[in-house]
């Protein structure tokens, strides 16, 4: 192809095109489009050196690449990416650069592709406006969940303490036992939804004493054989009031109330369940239910030391409470003991307020 | 004049572009417009007594569909590392983004910018998340870059490190 050739074709292109030379300088080949010399003014006259490297500090930085690209032997080219050039006025216009080697000719090329860019541009802006909006929703959606499960527990813990106000089961007691069995459960490496389920269910653990009479319930001595009797039916009859549901939260508060007082040797009750037959939600809030009683008072009982209180559960493992449950209960005494702290001011201030 | 070319890095949609219209031009648009390709703007600010001129390369934002070129940041003195703090996602990508710069240019001086302080209720960086940054010997600054807060701390800070070394 002629020079003449190549020089229409670059001025049909509307390219700004400059060779570089052996010597390292630079020719201009073609004529100089329009767009280039409003945006350069005087850069490009037939009298002056061509100097592009001081036409943008980002062309100067490209140049760089060019000068690696034409030092091969091969036809190749690379590009700048798009840059913005800003003109006398403020107004900004995209440019690319290419630096060509072609045959033994070192080629660097500006074009002004407002089409392209405009039409990339547009992509890109949509792609990004819809993940952008997925994220706003994801986080809606996150806020809402939480929103609801609050509620949820709130009302849970606030019925259950309802249900238990006659012995004297305060709400903190109740919040106590969920968030004991939440922390464990979490450290037991139970997936995020089980964990956030037993936060809410293990309240609900004692609700079926609802169904046992205030003189056994509230008897403030040792229960003879026949009273245990019936004050164990409180696991089946909290069992009752929560069978049948299809919601996962409520299921588990059914497992809890029934099989929170089988032992791990298989000498509880209701059923005699053994070992990894009680389900794992029973046997977390088993210990946390000992555990908050051993350290609170009760109306049978005065609360025993913290150390004391870590003491019997450690000696129960294996008979009583699952040993890898025992283990996630010791690393988390501290947790344990800032949970034991929480009373009623606390867990509910308004409440506290008010009184 | 001494000339020192700082890079703007970040994800998308995190306010980079935001922050050196802030800072050149004290202007602030809300509406989001993507940046495609490289824009530099410049400045001349006093830092330590002495004038710089500060030229302010405005990189696209890293997402699946642009990567960081690593001659953008050839000859960088320093950077600017953004993060939105309503994202959380984008703290972790600076982090990555912070990674990549060092491996392309080595230990260069930067600043950790979290933005958009303006939505603070809504953000999901929490503080012991900073607090650990800053254990590290970050600089991290919060800004906004609608309100004009500490915008100009974050640059002023970045030369300082880039002049006293």
């Amino acid at each position: 192809m002629s020079e003449a050739t190549l020089h229409d074709l670059f001025e049909l292109l509307d390219l700004f095109v400059i060779e570089q030379k052996h010597d390292g300088n630079y020719r201009l080949v073609g004529s100089v489009p329009d767009w280039f010399e409003h945006l350069f003014p005087g850069a490009a006259v037939s009298r002056k050196p061509l100097a592009p490297e001081n036409l943008s500090p980002f062309l100067e930085n490209f140049l760089i690449d060019a000068q690696a690209l034409w030092k091969q032997n091969r036809n190749c080219r690379t590009s700048s990416g798009y840059w913005m050039q800003t003109d006398a006025s403020g107004r900004e216009f995209p440019l690319e650069a290419f630096a060509i080697r072609l045959g033994n000719k070192r080629f660097l090329t500006i074009d002004q592709p407002i089409a392209a860019y405009n039409e990339q541009r547009n992509i890109l802006q949509k792609g990004r406006e819809i993940v952008l909006n997925k994220e706003f929703l994801e986080e809606e959606v996150r806020k809402r969940t939480e929103q609801i499960r609050n509620r949820e527990e709130e009302v849970a813990v606030r019925l259950v303490a309802a249900a238990e106000f006659r012995d004297d089961e305060t709400g903190a007691h109740i919040r106590r036992i969920g968030l004991y069995a939440e922390v464990l459960a979490r450290q037991l490496g139970c997936p995020a939804e089980y964990v956030d389920n037993i936060r809410i269910a293990a309240t609900m653990h004692d609700i079926g004493k609802i169904g046992i009479p205030d003189s056994i319930l509230l008897k403030p001595a040792v229960l003879t054989d026949k009273e245990f009797e019936i004050i164990k039916q409180h696991s089946e009859i909290g069992a009752k009031m929560l069978e049948n549901s299809r919601a996962p939260m409520i299921n588990m508060a059914h497992d809890i109330a029934l099989y929170h007082h089988e032992k791990w040797d298989g000498s509880g009750y209701p059923t005699g369940l053994f070992q990894e037959d009680i389900p794992l939600s029973a046997r977390i809030v088993a210990i946390a239910d000992v555990y908050d009683a051993l350290v609170h008072k009760r109306v049978y009982k005065p609360p025993i030391a913290e150390l004391a209180a870590i003491d019997i559960i450690k000696q129960s493992g294996g008979k009583h409470f699952d040993p890898a449950i025992i283990a996630a209960f010791l690393d988390l005494h501290d947790d344990f003991k800032k949970i034991a702290a929480y009373d009623d001011s606390s867990m509910f201030p308004e409440a506290a307020e008010d009184c | 004049m001494i000339q020192k070319k700082i890079c703007m890095v970040g994800s998308f949609a995190v306010g980079k572009t935001s922050l050196v219209s802030r800072f050149v031009h004290s202007i602030f648009s809300d509406k989001y417009l993507t940046t495609v390709g490289v824009k530099i703007d410049k400045k001349v600010v006093t830092v330590s007594s002495r004038e710089l001129m500060l030229m302010l390369w405005d990189l696209a934002g890293k997402d699946d569909y642009q990567e960081l070129r690593p001659s953008y940041v050839r000859g960088a003195a320093g950077y600017l590392l953004v993060a939105d703090g309503t994202r959380a996602f984008t703290l972790d990508v600076a982090l990555q983004l912070q990674k990549d710069v060092e491996s392309f240019i080595g230990k260069t001086p930067f600043v950790l910018v979290l933005n958009k302080t303006d939505l603070i209720d809504e953000w999901q960086i929490k503080e012991p998340q900073i607090e650990a940054l800053r254990a590290r010997g970050w600089e991290v600054i919060m800004t906004s870059a609608k309100q004009g807060q500490s915008v100009e701390e974050a640059f002023i800070t970045l030369g300082s490190k880039i002049v006293d070394g």
